[in-house]
C-alpha cells in the first residue's frame, strides 16, 4: 500500500519526464568536456531528475504525509478542467478563421458552462461587455493585429 | 555625488507626462487585477505584457514596474477583506489582516499595509539606488563561470523558500530547467525535443507557460474547489490608523523594510521570502504576550510582512538590473520585456541606458506613491470589484489570457501550450508541487547551460575552473552553506512550522 500517494506520483512524474529526456537526447551530440554538445546538459539534468523521482517515490511509498493530511492525490474535477481547457482550445482553433470577436463569444460560453451557477443572460451580458472592453483596449487602443471578423466576411 | 544627479535624471525621466501617466496606468490596472482573488503578480504582469508592446522601452518598463506593485498591493487588500491571498506573498497577510476585518477593522490594516508598503518601497528604492552602481562594477568581473555559479546559488535560493517539500521543489527546479531547453539549440543549431514540430524549434514562450501554470491551473483549482467567500464590506471602518496603531506599528514596518530589503536581493528571493520570514520574526519578537495574538487580528503581523513584501518586491530588481538575471519569476517576465524591447539585460544597461535605468529606479518611488494616493480613496472601488462573482470574472480573464498569450507571437500555437500548462498545473496543484521553482528553473535553464558551455571552453574542459577562481567559488560556497542550513533537521522543522501557519 502506498503511504504518501502525492509524493509517490510526483516521484513518478519526476522519473518518468527524466528519464524521458535522456532517452530522447541520446539523437544528438554528447560532445566532450570542452566542447559540449547538445545533449550534455540535458542528458545530466534528466538524469538527476529521473534519480530524484525514484527517490521521492520511494519515500511516498514507505512513508507517511508529515504535514497531517492522509497525502491523498484527491479527485481530479474533470468537468473544470473539460471546460476551461476546452474553451481555450476552441477559441483557439476559432481565432484565425473565425476572428476574435466570434471566438471570444464562444470562448465565454463555454467557459461559463464550467461554473455550477451559470444563467444563460448573464452569458450574454458577458460577451457583450467584454466585446466592448477588447475592441476598445486591444484593437482601437492598442492595436493588435487580431482578427476580428471572420475571414470569408472580410474578403 | 554622483547618486544625486543619477536620481535627478531618473526624475527627470520618470516625471515627464508621459511616464507619470503609464506609471499611474500601470499601477491602477496592475491594483484593479490584483485585487481579483486568484491572480497573482506573475499572472498580471503576463496577461497585460502585450499591452506594453507599442510604448518606447522606458515607459513600457516602467509600467510594468506599476502593475507589478499594484498587482502586490491589491493582493494584501483582497488577503484582508476576503480572507484569500491575491497571490503567494499576501498568504501570511490573511492570517491577521482577515481577523482584523472581523473585528470592524478592515480600514486601520488596510491603511498600515499602505502606509509601511511606502515605507518600506521609498526605503527599498534608495537602496537600489545607492547599490546598483557598485554591483554593477562587480558584475562586470563576472565570467561564465561566475555567472554559472550565481545561477546554481540563485536555484538553491529558491529551493530554500518554497514551502513545501524540498526534495519536491528541487525536482520541479530540474523539471523547469530541461523545459527550458526546448527548441533551437544556439552553439550546434539542433532543433531539441521540438518533435519535428516547427513552433516548438523556438522553444516554449515563457508567457505561455507562466501563464498555464498560475493563471489556468489556478482557476481550474477554483472553479473545482466552489468555495464560499465571505467579503467584509460593510463596515471597513476608518482607514487611517489611529496614533496608538502607529506606534505599535512602527518598529514592525521598520523590521519588516530591513529584513525584506536584504531578502529581496537574494537569488530566488523577493516579496515571497519577505512576508514569511517578517511574519515569524514579528511573532517571535512579540512571543506570548502578543496582545491580540498572532493570528487572532495582531496589527503588527499585518505592517510587518506588507512592509517586507513590498521593500523584497522592490530590491529584487537589482539583481536584474545590474546581473540581467532574474531572481525570481517576475523579474524573469521583466527581462522577458527588456528583451522584447531590444534591450540586452545586464550589466551594460545602466551605461547604455541610463535614462532607463536611473528614470525605472526612479519611478519606483513614484508608484509608491501613487499606490498610497490611490488606494485609499479608492478602496470603496475594489470592494466592489470583490463583489463581482466569481463566474463572471473567470471567463473575462481566460479571455484576456488568451489575447495576450496570441498577440507576443500572433500565433496561435501559444494558446495551446498555454492549455497543456494550464493541465500540467492543476496536476502540480494536485500533487502538491510549487510551480514558482519550476518558472525559475524555466527561464534560467538556457543561460546555465549557456555559461556552463563558455566557461568549460575557456578552462579547456576543466570543471575545477568554478571551484579556483574565487568568485565562483564563494558564491558556490554561500550555496552549500544555504543547503546545509535548511537540510539541519532543527531549522527543516522550524521551517515546517514556519509555513504550516500560513496553510
Amino acid at each position: 500500500m502506498i503511504k504518501h500517494q502525492r509524493d509517490f506520483w510526483s516521484g513518478i512524474m519526476f522519473a518518468v519526464v527524466g528519464l524521458g529526456f535522456v532517452v530522447f537526447a541520446r539523437e544528438y551530440d554528447m560532445g566532450t568536456a570542452q566542447r559540449m554538445g547538445p545533449a550534455f546538459f540535458p542528458t545530466v539534468l534528466g538524469g538527476l531528475l529521473a534519480l530524484l523521482g525514484l527517490v521521492v517515490a520511494f519515500k511516498g511509498w514507505f512513508k507517511r504525509a508529515v504535514d497531517g493530511t492522509d497525502g491523498t492525490v484527491g479527485s481530479f474535477d474533470w468537468r473544470a478542467v473539460g471546460f476551461v481547457l476546452g474553451a481555450v482550445i476552441v477559441y483557439a482553433l476559432l481565432l484565425k478563421p473565425m476572428g476574435l470577436v466570434v471566438a471570444m463569444v464562444v470562448l465565454i460560453a463555454i467557459a461559463s458552462l464550467g461554473s455550477h451557477e451559470f444563467r444563460w443572460i448573464e452569458i450574454v451580458a458577458l460577451s457583450a461587455v467584454m466585446g466592448l472592453i477588447v475592441w476598445a483596449v486591444f484593437i482601437y487602443g492598442l492595436k493588435l493585429t487580431i482578427p476580428v471578423w471572420p475571414a470569408f466576411l472580410v474578403n | 555625488m554622483e547618486l544625486l544627479n543619477n536620481l535627478a535624471l531618473g526624475f527627470a525621466t520618470a516625471l515627464s507626462l508621459q511616464n507619470l501617466m503609464y506609471a499611474f496606468f500601470g499601477v491602477l490596472i496592475g491594483t484593479l487585477i490584483g485585487v481579483l482573488p486568484g491572480i497573482g503578480p506573475v499572472a498580471t504582469l503576463a496577461m497585460l505584457l502585450p499591452t506594453t508592446y507599442a510604448l518606447e522601452p522606458t515607459s513600457a518598463l516602467i509600467m510594468l514596474a506599476g502593475i507589478y506593485y499594484g498587482a502586490q498591493y491589491g493582493g494584501s487588500t483582497t488577503a484582508i477583506l476576503v480572507n484569500l491571498p491575491g497571490e503567494s506573498s499576501s498568504v501570511v497577510t490573511c492570517l491577521d489582516g482577515y481577523q482584523m476585518a472581523r473585528r470592524g477593522r478592515a480600514g486601520a490594516a488596510l491603511g498600515l499595509a499602505a502606509i509601511g508598503s511606502f515605507i518600506a518601497g521609498s526605503f527599498a528604492t534608495v537602496l537600489v539606488a545607492a547599490f546598483a552602481p557598485p554591483l554593477t562594477e562587480l558584475a562586470f568581473k563576472f565570467g561564465p563561470a561566475e555567472y554559472f555559479s550565481l545561477m546554481v546559488l540563485g536555484l538553491i535560493g529558491a529551493v530554500v523558500l518554497a514551502s513545501g517539500s524540498l526534495i519536491k521543489a528541487i525536482g520541479m527546479i530540474l523539471l523547469g530547467l530541461l523545459l527550458g531547453l526546448v527548441g533551437t539549440d544556439v552553439n550546434s543549431g539542433v532543433a531539441r525535443f521540438s518533435f519535428d514540430i516547427p513552433e516548438l524549434a523556438d522553444g516554449l514562450g515563457f508567457v505561455a507557460v507562466a501563464m498555464g501554470v498560475f493563471g489556468f491551473a489556478e482557476i481550474i483549482a477554483n472553479l473545482a474547489q466552489r468555495g464560499h467567500r465571505e467579503v467584509f464590506t460593510s463596515k471597513v471602518g476608518p482607514l487611517l490608523p489611529t496614533g496608538k496603531d502607529m506606534k505599535q506599528a512602527a518598529p514592525a514596518i521598520a523590521r519588516g523594510t530591513l529584513l525584506g530589503s536584504i531578502l529581496g536581493i537574494l537569488p530566488g528571493g523577493g516579496a515571497l521570502l519577505a512576508s514569511f520570514a517578517s511574519y515569524t520574526l514579528e511573532k517571535k519578537i512579540a512571543g506570548a504576550k502578543a496582545d491580540p495574538p498572532f493570528g487572532q487580528g495582531n496589527l503588527r503581523g499585518v505592517a510587518g510582512p506588507e512592509s517586507a513584501n513590498n521593500a523584497g518586491a522592490q530590491t529584487s530588481f537589482i539583481p536584474m538590473l545590474t546581473l540581467g538575471i532574474p531572481p525570481n519569476a517576475v523579474m524573469a517576465l521583466m527581462i522577458g520585456a527588456m528583451t522584447i524591447h531590444n534591450i540586452q539585460p545586464g550589466p551594460q544597461v545602466m551605461t547604455s541606458n541610463p535614462s532607463l535605468f536611473w528614470g525605472l529606479i526612479a519611478s519606483m518611488w513614484i508608484g509608491n506613491l501613487m499606490l498610497v494616493i490611490l488606494n485609499l480613496p479608492l478602496i470603496g472601488l475594489w470592494i466592489q470589484l470583490l463583489k463581482v462573482p466569481y463566474r463572471w470574472l473567470y471567463p473575462a480573464i481566460l479571455t484576456f489570457c488568451c489575447i495576450g498569450v496570441y498577440s507576443i507571437n500572433n500565433n496561435v500555437f501559444d494558446i495551446y501550450i498555454t492549455a497543456g500548462f494550464g493541465m500540467l498545473g492543476y496536476v502540480f496543484y494536485k500533487l502538491k508541487c510549487e510551480p514558482a521553482p519550476l518558472i525559475l528553473g524555466f527561464i534560467l535553464g538556457p543561460m546555465m547551460e549557456e555559461n556552463l558551455r563558455r566557461a568549460m571552453l575557456l578552462s579547456r574542459g576543466d570543471p575545477t575552473t568554478f571551484f579556483t577562481r574565487p568568485l565562483s567559488l564563494t558564491l558556490l560556497l554561500i550555496a552549500a552553506v544555504l543547503l546545509l542550513i535548511v537540510l539541519a533537521p532543527s531549522i527543516q522543522r522550524k521551517r515546517g512550522e514556519a509555513f504550516q501557519e500560513a496553510d
